[in-house]
């Protein structure tokens, strides 16, 4: 016995949120890209990747939770005083709807990072007030990679309930929280038949092996011989599920009343710039080889899981052809060990 | 007496030290009366006044600006208010096109002399903004008014390898191997290579995914660190090489440059693509004839038929995707400097966040700086990540260029540059 909901329930179900006044996001086409956004309406929404269009959205997630701007506080100055201001900020229930397995995945890796030393409450909050519904991919090309981290295309990790697909616009639904169960109460029927996901990508490197030749390769021809064509842009991180570096800064009028946090990466030249003048990363390379390090060697120290969920982004994104899998590949392949 | 209920516009003025500053007080101490709706910010010459200002002063509130200083031929600096008088004539047609109000920016030129000017020019200003009354259309992005612009359909995108591949496999074979140069920066299968030996030449590429300006690379430290390069160029990369040289980015004689004779690529820029084989290219391969295309309206015609409300609902729609990766800047062969001034935070000034205002204030630095030294290659629009139609910002620009100079970027390599130039037959009907 499964259960089962049709397209057009599904898309009933999203307006009924939207009408509700709650945030339902989803991918949208938006010119020649597909998107995560925010829907008016439950008409644009792509469930599943069109054969021949994108595999998955551009971005990721990640900012429903961790948004690329976020208001920490605000204040004013008067005279000698300083009057600190708490945001009025809500937190209010949000849906993500057709969301892929491989954006979902990042999310529990992320609650380790940001309930570390911190709890991180804006993050916790929107975490708490969101739920997640996954659909498993039905395509995958040749930048998807998440068997080689342990996913696949349907995994349900990180979703409150998960789709898989039946053919004709009927999806088999398969809840896996009291939220996704909530979510979907009285909206299925039940049936007898199950929904299947696309062949999972061949598996294209192992990650112990990565780990094993960063930690021993702080210096190796490689990392040049990559990051050299990498242009300091972050396109990857930004587009990235799990990247979450952040920056403070004040913004605001002139006077300045906010501080704000923003998203900000390894890649960027000033990221690691000192105040003296000396970067102890000076060249792309090593900027390059700080993602893989962080990704395949210090989160997995730090809190036990790889900080990449194979979903592609930085190597369909980048504008100049990386990504980490090219590097991650050559690692597996060369005659590196 | 006024009501209480009238509106008080607030005007900022940005003036120079040594005419209207000076003609400003002379209103004063003549004891001419003008309204006080005006507060005066005073800098050395018109020429230093940054673009940026004239927007932050709406940011912070102000209803209109009035900038003014001395007088053509005046200048305590010689050329300052000619510079000044040039840069405007670009950055109005840009403000035009994101959707600010010109009718709330003034420019005049009021000597030390011109008191009685000075009281006029205050006062006739303060009227017509309170005419206009308060500036509430700025960022304001009306759901409403937020129309979209028409997408061309695009193909199902198929593989060709061009025929001069080989050719230009045995030509930087041949450089490298002579030691002409250190490194090839050319195309590779999945994006640009650096290939620095002989043994590597096939690596490179010739085929219809060799859309990027690979004159970025000039400006990477990582490359410069290999030696002498020569770098793959197509007819329009050609064109930065040349703007980049005239700015003395590099010399001449340290770049070898191997020019691909093309014939269009899909690109939207290709349909308008006159030349076809680089034209100063140390080695050319292949060989296209010119054409003449005909030009045909495009997105930025579409936008500008738009009212000036739908146009800044438009783009506020558009920077609200931004997430500041900076990949624009990072693949613009054009965006070279060692620091870029959003990078700078000791005072920041580009709000770093990317927020309405910390997007436009970016993005109108972004274009600003590209005024008159943008060649179209497209590449900023090609890298964003969330699909910002960035290009149309800069095509303003080279459109405003050619109207009111007759100038194109990185085509006459005699021709001087046009920003940091200025002619005093510069037009001026919009000052005062």
């Amino acid at each position: 016995m499964s259960e089962l909901i049709t397209e057009t329930k599904l898309r009933q179900l999203a307006g009924e949120w939207i009408s509700g006044g709650r945030r339902v996001v989803g991918p949208v086409r938006i010119k020649d890209r597909v998107l995560y956004r925010p829907l008016q309406s439950p008409e644009p929404l792509l469930i599943e990747s069109t054969p021949g269009g994108s595999v998955r959205p551009a971005n990721s997630i990640k900012e429903f939770f961790f948004p690329k701007l976020e208001t920490l506080y605000q204040y004013r100055t008067r005279g000698r005083n300083i009057e600190l201001i708490e945001p009025a900020q809500e937190f209010a229930e949000q849906l993500i709807i057709a969301a892929r397995p491989c954006d979902a995945a990042a999310l529990p890796i992320l609650d380790h990072v940001f309930n570390w030393d911190f709890a991180d409450d804006f993050y916790n909050r929107r975490r708490a007030a969101t739920t997640i519904v996954t659909v498993a991919c039905s395509v995958a090309d040749e930048s998807c990679f998440c068997t080689s981290v342990g996913l696949a295309p349907d995994d349900a990790r990180g979703s409150d309930a998960i789709l898989l697909t039946l053919g004709s616009g009927r999806y088999e639904v398969q809840c896996i929280t009291a939220k996704g169960r909530a979510l979907f109460s009285g909206k299925t029927e039940t049936s007898e038949e199950s929904g299947k996901a696309a062949p999972a990508p061949e598996r294209k490197f192992d990650p112990s092996r990565i780990r094993a030749f960063v930690d021993g390769h702080f210096e190796d021809a490689l990392w040049a011989e990559h990051g050299r064509t990498c242009m300091a842009c972050g396109v990857c991180a930004f587009s990235c599920p799990t990247c979450h570096c952040f920056d403070i800064v004040d913004a605001g009028a002139v006077a300045g009343n906010a501080r704000v946090r923003t998203w900000d990466t390894c890649q960027f030249p000033i990221f690691t710039l000192h105040a003296s003048g000396h970067n102890p990363r000076a060249l792309q390379p090593a900027r390059q080889r700080q993602r893989i390090l962080h990704k395949f060697s210090i989160y997995p120290e730090k809190f036990g899981e790889i900080l990449c969920t194979g979903c592609g982004n930085c190597v369909r994104n980048c504008p100049v052809g990386l990504g980490v899998l090219n590097m991650l590949t050559e690692i597996q392949h060369g005659q590196h060990l | 007496m006024n009501d209480a209920t009238q509106f008080e516009p607030k005007i900022l003025a940005y003036v120079c030290n040594w005419c209207t500053y000076l003609g400003a007080d002379l209103a004063g101490t003549t004891r001419l009366e003008y309204p006080p709706n005006i507060r005066i910010v005073r800098l050395p010459c018109t020429g230093r006044i940054d673009f940026n200002l004239l927007v932050k002063a709406f940011e912070v509130g102000a209803d209109a600006v009035l900038v003014s200083g001395c007088h053509p031929g005046d200048c305590h600096y010689t050329s300052g208010n000619y510079h000044a008088r040039r840069r405007w004539i670009l950055f109005r047609e840009l403000l035009d096109l994101l959707g600010f109000d010109l009718e709330r920016i003034h420019f005049t030129w009021i000597s030390a002399a011109e008191g009685k000017k000075f009281q006029q020019v205050v006062t006739d200003i303060t009227e017509k903004t309170r005419k206009l009354g308060p500036y509430t259309e700025l960022y304001a992005a009306a759901p409403a008014l937020a129309k979209d612009l028409p997408q061309p359909q695009s193909k199902p995108f198929q593989l060709q390898t061009f025929a001069t591949e080989n050719e230009l496999r045995a030509e930087a074979r041949k450089l490298l191997a002579e030691g002409t140069v250190k490194v090839v920066i050319g195309y590779g299968e999945r994006g640009p290579v650096l290939v620095t030996r002989p043994e590597d030449a096939d690596r490179l590429v010739w085929n219809n995914r060799s859309t990027a300006n690979l004159a970025m690379y000039l400006k990477r430290k990582e490359v410069k660190a290999l030696g002498r390069a020569a770098v793959v160029v197509k007819a329009c990369d050609e064109r930065s090489l040349m703007v980049l040289e005239k700015e003395s980015q590099f010399e001449r004689k340290d770049l070898h440059v191997i020019g691909m004779a093309c014939d269009g690529m899909e690109q939207p820029r290709c349909a308008n693509c006159a030349v076809r084989t680089p034209r100063f290219a140390d080695t050319t391969v292949g060989q296209v004839p010119d054409q003449t295309p005909t030009p045909r309206p495009g997105k930025l015609d579409s936008l500008m038929e738009m009212s000036r409300g739908e146009r800044m609902a438009f783009w506020v729609q558009e920077f609200d995707r931004c997430v500041k990766c900076y990949a624009c800047r990072q693949v613009c062969s054009m965006c070279y400097c060692e620091r870029c001034i959003v990078d700078k935070n000791q005072p920041i000034s580009i709000d770093p966040a990317p927020g309405t205002k910390g997007n436009f204030a970016w993005h109108i630095a972004r274009a600003f700086h590209l005024a008159g030294r943008c060649i179209g290659c497209g590449a900023c629009a090609q890298a964003c990540p969330v699909g910002i139609d960035l290009g149309l910002l800069n095509m303003q620009l080279a459109r405003a260029a050619k109207k009111h100079f007759g100038y194109q970027a990185g085509v006459d390599p005699s021709a001087e540059l046009l920003v940091g130039a200025f002619s005093q037959q510069d037009k001026e009907e919009f000052i005062g």
